[in-house]
């Protein structure tokens, strides 16, 4: 193989780290990755093709070492490195762990990940995103290859970082493909932006949650050659959202798309509603149509809480409080086996409702509705070691909550007690109150 | 018990064809061997692409001519179990031949009348011994003939660059010249991936980039692969 650099090469940095190249990890567009070590740990290397290691590249990667990352989840430049008679540069960044599955598999179908974990990633993407958008940066290039997950907890890690530009400050080339991107750039009319990027971000949000893209359906479908001027209107000049509520012209065509209309209707109504405005008002306005990365985050969190199981097969489903008040009759049927669901137990903390299931657990933000801190954990569910028919809450924090009864009668719930659950219990945690329903 | 409804995202099919010269010129030189090397180091890089395009289920196929032409493997073999044979120069050079069987392949059926545009890499050293401009005319009446990226590498110094032009046949795109082994090996890669990523995901481009009847933008390829690389003996 024709390699740029060779196994054992030894690379000084400027700071006068020692690194070497053990590995050849992959080859992209521009440049090739190794695994490199220093001092026992290894981290990867991103040396760049003839051609890319330009002065330009240099200088938005010494401005990113200089900024650091938005999160430990971003594989961040650390350094810049040269090499003494072989032209060129590279930057080192930490390696990413092989529990990490690319978000690519998920879309061909090899892996399987629950519901939840697929929420869970989908929060942490637009959490990221928030926090890169805070630093006045713009990614430009939200795409399936750069973006990857644990498919057992749904923690996420976004890689491809050494295109994050300032926010409009025209600098970031263009590299995103037609499919994730905002339709204004697909017509030239803009470059990279905060507001692009959050359409790329509800496209990528889409695709995870439907393995179907948003705007290709039948009018998709029936063209022959997909090439640029196809795609170009299909994305650009005349996109219309799948389920665009006033616009049926552009349905999944159930010959091809056959996972739209699928993952689409085990959703609630405002998962769809969200969805629904990101590509209707999302594709016309820019600046004030799309969703917000806290809207994801909010409705994100709102659908996992929602989450509940099928009695008899054991499936995830999601309990649809719109679609239960529009009619009262309303059966939640479990999409896999189609049997009407029990809603279980659940809490009502001020606007938010979570669902009491075997393995619920509060956060902070369950009681405050601000912070997510996901290593605070303020409650989960227990069953009674003698009776396990009896589920309740368990305090996980240090303060004592007091519980009141129906019959108005009060318990104390010390940190580490466990309160039984009924019907109209009261649970007041110091900063709000919970309210048992079943 | 799975935990989702499963399925995987629609895809399209991407037909990618090698048209590979076998006369007897490629014979001398090490070129014969220099192009089998460089379409079988390609293969990695290619598969590598297509697994990052879940939408595009990339075909290989491949169409040797020389003083006849014919399938290599007589059908398109998706990209991941295609294996490349070793292919040996005697003869002449029946490129008209190899566009009419290319075309062949190219009528729906058994082409879908659904699919990405073909992607088809004509590689030459000399000049046509029959009738090109009816196999490229016979190419030309097919749809995705007309639809396909036509992609032309010239080895050596006595390709017919005219007739690679027109196989092309958009005046912004020109053949490649691998002048040694090594400008072939970068020329061919660069075809697998850079052009593959094109028509599978194409990047957005500037208003007015892409020129009229252009349907798949392809990105400038990089000067060391256009330009003379040193290298081992010049074609």
């Amino acid at each position: 193989m024709n390699q740029l650099l060779k196994q054992n090469q030894k690379i000084v940095s400027s700071n006068g780290i020692e690194y070497a190249v053990k590995d050849f990890l992959g080859d992209g567009t521009q440049g090739e990755v190794y695994r490199v070590t220093t001092s026992g740990k290894d981290l990867a290397l991103k040396w760049y093709k003839q051609g890319f290691a330009t002065k330009e590249q240099w200088d938005v990667l010494q401005n990113l070492i200089t900024i650091g990352p938005p999160t430990a989840q971003f594989l961040w430049p650390i350094e810049l490195v040269k090499i003494n008679n072989i032209p060129g540069f590279g930057y080192i960044m930490p390696l990413r762990g092989s529990n990490y599955k690319g978000l690519i598999d998920l879309m061909k179908g090899k892996i399987d990940p629950s519901f939840n974990v697929l929420i869970t990633a989908g929060f942490q993407l637009a959490d990221n995103y928030f926090h890169l958008h805070s630093l006045g940066l713009c990614y430009s290039d939200i795409n399936f290859g750069n973006a990857f997950f644990d498919p057992n907890i749904g923690e996420v890690l976004i890689c491809d970082n050494d295109n994050v530009v300032v926010n409009k400050s025209d600098l970031g080339s263009v590299n995103g493909t037609l499919y994730f991107m905002a339709p204004e750039i697909v017509r030239g009319e803009a470059r990279p932006s905060r507001d692009t990027d959050l359409y790329s971000l509800s496209v990528l949000l889409f695709y995870i949650l439907h393995i179907s893209h948003p705007l290709e359906g039948k009018k998709q479908s029936a063209i022959h050659a997909w090439d640029y001027p196809a795609m170009l209107k299909i994305f650009g000049k005349e996109p219309v959202f799948i389920f665009d509520p006033n616009d049926n012209s552009n349905r999944p065509d159930p010959e091809v798309h056959k996972c739209a209309e699928t993952y689409w209707n085990i959703y609630p109504k405002f998962m769809k509603n969200l969805f629904t405005r990101a590509f209707t008002d999302g594709l016309k306005d820019p600046e004030n149509g799309r969703v917000q990365e806290n809207e994801w985050r909010s409705s994100l969190i709102r659908l996992r809480d929602s989450t509940i199981y099928c009695q008899k097969c054991g499936s995830e489903n999601f309990y649809d409080l719109d679609a239960i008040r529009e009619n009262p009759s309303f059966n939640t049927k479990c999409w896999n086996c189609k049997s009407n669901i029990s809603i279980p137990s659940r809490i009502k903390i001020n606007s938010i409702i979570a669902m009491l299931n075997y393995n619920t657990i509060l956060y902070q933000h369950h009681l405050d509705g601000m912070s997510y801190n996901f290593e605070k954990k303020v409650a989960q569910m227990s069953s009674n070691p003698k009776n396990p028919d009896i589920w309740g809450l368990k305090n996980l924090t240090d303060v004592t909550w007091v519980a009141e009864k129906p019959d108005n009668s009060k318990i104390e719930v010390k940190p580490g007690q466990t309160i039984p659950l009924m019907s109209g219990l009261i649970i007041d945690f110091g900063i709000s109150k919970g309210e048992i329903r079943n | 018990m799975a935990n989702r409804p499963g399925g995987e995202l629609a895809t399209r099919p991407l037909h990618f064809i090698w048209i590979c010269d076998c006369s007897g010129s490629m014979a001398s030189e090490g070129k014969i061997q220099a192009l089998n090397t460089a379409i079988r180091e390609s293969l990695p890089a290619m598969k590598k692409v297509a697994a990052e395009n879940p939408n595009a289920q990339v075909f290989l196929r491949a169409i040797k001519f020389a003083s006849d032409a014919e399938w290599i493997t007589s059908k398109a073999e998706p990209v991941d179990q295609y294996k490349w044979f070793d292919l040996v120069a005697n003869g002449e050079t029946r490129m008209g031949k190899a566009l009419s069987l290319v075309a062949d392949a190219l009528k729906i059926p058994p082409m879908t009348d659904r699919a990405l545009p073909p992607v088809l890499v004509l590689i030459s050293d000399g000049q046509p011994t029959d009738d090109f401009d009816n196999g490229l005319k016979q190419l030309m009446n097919q749809q995705w003939g007309k639809k396909a990226v036509r992609i032309a590498i010239a080895i050596g110094r006595d390709a017919d660059l005219d007739v690679l032009q027109k196989f092309i046949g958009h005046s912004e795109l020109k053949p490649f010249e691998a002048k040694n082994a090594e400008m072939l090996v970068q020329q061919i890669k660069w075809v697998s991936t850079a052009v593959v990523q094109s028509v599978s995901a194409p990047a957005s481009q500037a208003p007015g980039q892409v020129g009229p009847g252009i349907n798949v933008p392809i990105p400038k390829a990089p000067d060391n692969i256009v330009n003379s690389t040193p290298g081992s003996e010049v074609w």
